[in-house]
C-alpha cells in the first residue's frame, strides 16, 4: 500500500520526526490559523507533483482560497484530487535526500542517501550515480552508528549530524515496526531550525497486513475518503472480490491460471493484431467459484467482445474450472463468446463437461489466441 | 545428473498432512520422489500414504537421512517452518508459499546463507528432473527427459514451454521455479552456473517477466561466464507501467523493468529470443546446427 504525503507524514510526526507544521484540508474554508506563506499539495497516490503543478504557495489568505479551489477541481495525473496537505513554508538551505528500502538483488535493506536531493534526484541518479550514496544493512547487524556517521559525512552534514542519527534511526524503527518496503523523504530540508522531513513516501507490504490489521484499515478508510479512483464496475467487482484484475483498452477479455502465461498470452494477442481487454489471473488454488467470480468481472466490461480462457494446470484441477464456467453460462449464457484451452490436472473430465454446451476446448495457447482475436473483430 | 535434485534424492515434506500437501506427496510419491519422512506441528505419530509424519523436523532427522525439503506451508507460518528446516540442518529446501511477508523473506534467506542452505522460491512450483524425481507441482505428462534446462518466474509459463518441448521430443533436464518475487532464493544467475556446470544440460532456457532487474544480472552473468546456448522469452512486452501483473515482482517500474531493455540486455549477451512457446523448437534445432 502506497500511503499518501498526510498519511505518511502522521506516522513521521508519531515517532518525532521532524515534519512542517501543516493541516488536512478538504474545502476552502480548512486552512485554519497557518503562518503565510503556505504549501499545497495535492494528496494523490503519484510522484512527480510539483512538475504536475499539484505543489503551489500562497501568500496570503486570499492567494490560498482561489489555489485550493482550482486544486480540488483539477486532476493530477489521471486522480481527480479531493484533498490537500497545507504546510507553513520552511526556509530551506540544502535538499537532502533519504531511503530506506529493500535491495532485492542482495536480499538486505539499503539505505541511500545524497547532498543533492530535491525534484530532480532521478536525473542525478542517472548522471552523478556517485553522488548517491549507498550502505546495505546486514541481517544480523541491523543499523550501526558507524553507518549513520559515514552517511554523516558523505553529505558533508558538520553539526546537523545529530539530528540525521535521529532522523535516521525513527525512519529504521517504522520500517521494522510496520512492515515497509519503502521509506523515502525528498527532499529532507536543511533548514535553520535543523532538518525537517518536507515530503514523505511509505510503501507498506500488503502481504504483511495481517499483522498491522487496525492500521491498513485506518489507512484504507483514509483513503476512501481522501482519492477519487474513478474505477469501472468490473475494477470495483473485482476489488471486492480480491481478483487479480489489470484494465486494459482492447476488446479480448483474458484469463490465465498463472501470471506468466497470462502476460504471454496478452503479447500473443497483440502479436496476432488484437488488443486485451484485461489482465486477470486465478490465484494458484483456484476452485469453480473463483473461475465463475473471475468469468463475471470480465463480462462486467462491456468493450470485451471474446473472452479467452488459458488453463494450463499445476494446481487447478480443470474438472472444477469447467464447473465454474457452467456456473457462469447459467447466468450469463453466451452473449459474449468463450474460447477455452485446457490441459492439465483433470483435464478429460473438464474437457468431458464443456462438450456437453457446445463448447470445444483446445490445447495450443497460440490457437485461442488467435481465434478469440478473430471472434473479437467480427462481432 | 540433473541439478539439485535426481533419483537419489530423499525428501521430506514440511505440512505434509495438509490439504494441498498431502495431494501434492501423493503425486510427488506416485513419480517415483523418495519421500522419507513428512512433519506438521502436533501431528506427530499419523501417517500419509505409508509416510511417518513427526511434530518437529529435527525428530525426523534423528530417524531418517533427509537431502531436501519442501515446505507447503501456508505464508503466515512459512518463516517458522522455514527457520526450522535450515536450523535443524536441511540443506536445501523449496518454500512454495505465496505472499510472505518481504521482511520474513529476507529473514529466511540471511539465515539460510549464514547456514550455507539452498532456498528455491519462495512462491515457486518447486523443480522436477524429468522421470526421475519431482520435488513440486508440476502436471508432469507435459514434461519428458532430455537435454533442456530449463528456469522460470513463472511456474505456469514453464508448463507452457515444456509441453511444446515435449510435444516436439525436446526433453528436459531439470526444470526450475525460481519463483514469482519480488525476492528469490536461488536467483537466475545461480540457477544459469548450475546448468552451465551440468553435463546432461546442452541448452538453456530461460522464462523471464517484466519487474525488476533479475534478466539483466542473469544476462552480465551469461556474457562473462558461460558457453551454453541460451534461449530467452520474456513475458509482459505488452504489460501497462505501474500495473501488479499477477507476481508480486511482476511490476514495471522505471526502464529497467521492461520487457524490452531485459530482451536488449539478453541479446547484447547473446541469447537468442524467443516470442512464444511455438518458437522454441525451431530455435533449438537452428542452434543445434
Amino acid at each position: 500500500m502506497r500511503l499518501l504525503e498526510f498519511q505518511a507524514k502522521k506516522l513521521f510526526s508519531e515517532y518525532g520526526i521532524p515534519i512542517p507544521r501543516g493541516v488536512l484540508i478538504r474545502s476552502k474554508d480548512d486552512i485554519g490559523n497557518l503562518r503565510f506563506p503556505v504549501i499545497l499539495k495535492a494528496q494523490v497516490p503519484v510522484g512527480g507533483r510539483g512538475k504536475a503543478g499539484a505543489i503551489r504557495t500562497a501568500k496570503q489568505a486570499e492567494e490560498a482560497a482561489a489555489i485550493v479551489e482550482e486544486l480540488l477541481n483539477s486532476n493530477i495525473k489521471g486522480w481527480p484530487v479531493q484533498a490537500l496537505l497545507a504546510e507553513e513554508q520552511v526556509e530551506i538551505e540544502q535538499e537532502l535526500y533519504l531511503a530506506l528500502l529493500i535491495d532485492k538483488l542482495a536480499n538486505l535493506p539499503l539505505i541511500m542517501v545524497s547532498a543533492t536531493g530535491g525534484v530532480d534526484i532521478e536525473e542525478v541518479a542517472k548522471k552523478s550515480p556517485e553522488k548517491i550514496v549507498k550502505k546495505h544493512l546486514q541481517s544480523t547487524v541491523g543499523l550501526q552508528d558507524y553507518i549513520v556517521r559515514y552517511l554523516g559525512k558523505s553529505m558533508g552534514l558538520g553539526d546537523y549530524l545529530d539530528g540525521f542519527r535521529s532522523i535516521v534511526n525513527r525512519v529504521y524503527a517504522i520500517f521494522y515496526d510496520y512492515d515497509a518496503i519503502l521509506i523515502e523523504i525528498n527532499p529532507l530540508t536543511v533548514s535553520s531550525n535543523g532538518l525537517v522531513a518536507l515530503d514523505a513516501k511509505i510503501l507498506l507490504d500488503d502481504k504483511a497486513a495481517y499483522r498491522h490489521d487496525d492500521l491498513f484499515a485506518r489507512l484504507q478508510e483514509e483513503q476512501k475518503r481522501s482519492v477519487k479512483s474513478g474505477k469501472t464496475v468490473a475494477e470495483q467487482l473485482a476489488e471486492e472480490r480480491d481478483i487479480t484484475y489489470v484494465p486494459l483498452d482492447g476488446n479480448v477479455g483474458m484469463i490465465s491460471d498463472g501470471a506468466g502465461t497470462g502476460m504471454l498470452a496478452l503479447d500473443l494477442i497483440q502479436d496476432a493484431g488484437g488488443q486485451a481487454a484485461n489482465f486477470c489471473e486465478l490465484g494458484g488454488l483456484a476452485g469453480p467459484e473463483s473461475m465463475q467470480q473471475v468469468l463475471e468481472v470480465v463480462h462486467a466490461n462491456p468493450r470485451v467482445k471474446a473472452i479467452l480462457i488459458g488453463l494450463i494446470g499445476g494446481l487447478t484441477r480443470m474438472d472444477e474450472m469447467a464447473d465454474g464456467i457452467l456456473h457462469y453460462l447459467e447466468q450469463h449464457g453466451k452473449s459474449v463468446p468463450l474460447i477455452v484451452r485446457m490441459c492439465g490436472t483433470q483435464e478429460d473430465v473438464g474437457k468431458a463437461k464443456l462438450r456437453t454446451v457446445g463448447i470445444e476446448t483446445f490445447e495450443d495457447l497460440e490457437i485461442v489466441v488467435r481465434t478469440a482475436v478473430k471472434l473479437a473483430k467480427e462481432s | 545428473m540433473a541439478i539439485l535434485i535426481d533419483t537419489n534424492t530423499r525428501v521430506l515434506v514440511q505440512g505434509i498432512t495438509g490439504r494441498v500437501g498431502s495431494f501434492q506427496t501423493k503425486i510427488m510419491q506416485d513419480y517415483g520422489t523418495k519421500i522419507v519422512a513428512g512433519v506438521t506441528p502436533g501431528k506427530g505419530g499419523m501417517e500419509v500414504d505409508g509416510i511417518p509424519v513427526y511434530d518437529f523436523v529435527e525428530e525426523a532427522l534423528r530417524e531418517y537421512e533427509v537431502d531436501a525439503a519442501i515446505s507447503f506451508v501456508p505464508a503466515r507460518f512459512a518463516k517458522d517452518a522455514a527457520l526450522e528446516a535450515i536450523d535443524s540442518g536441511i540443506r536445501f529446501l523449496v518454500v512454495t508459499a505465496e505472499g510472505i511477508p518481504d521482511q520474513d523473506v529476507l529473514t529466511i534467506l540471511n539465515y539460510a546463507a549464514s547456514k550455507g542452505a539452498k532456498v528455491l522460491g519462495p512462491d515457486t512450483p518447486g523443480l522436477i528432473s524429468p522421470g526421475k524425481c519431482k520435488l513440486g507441482v508440476h502436471p508432469h505428462r507435459m514434461f519428458t527427459e532430455g537435454p533442456v534446462g530449463v528456469l522460470s518466474k513463472s511456474g505456469a509459463l514453464s508448463y507452457e514451454v515444456c509441453r511444446v518441448l515435449t510435444k516436439n521430443g525436446i526433453g528436459q533436464s531439470t526444470v526450475v521455479g525460481i519463483g514469482g518475487g519480488p525476492l528469490w532464493g536461488l536467483s537466475q544467475q545461480a540457477v544459469l552456473k548450475m546448468f552451465e556446470e551440468d553435463p546432461e544440460t546442452k541448452i538453456i532456457i530461460l522464462l523471464g517477466e517484466v519487474g525488476g532487474t533479475t534478466e539483466q544480472e542473469a544476462a552480465a552473468f551469461m556474457k562473462s561466464y558461460m558457453d551454453k546456448p541460451v534461449i530467452s522469452l520474456i513475458a509482459g512486452r505488452t504489460a501497462p507501467r505501474g500495473a501488479q501483473m499477477g507476481h508480486a515482482g511482476a511490476i514495471i517500474e522505471g526502464e529497467e523493468g521492461t520487457a524490452e531493455s531485459k530482451i536488449r540486455a539478453l541479446s547484447e549477451a547473446s541469447s537468442l529470443i524467443a516470442k512464444s512457446p511455438s518458437e522454441i523448437p525451431t530455435i533449438i534445432e537452428k542452434s543445434r546446427g
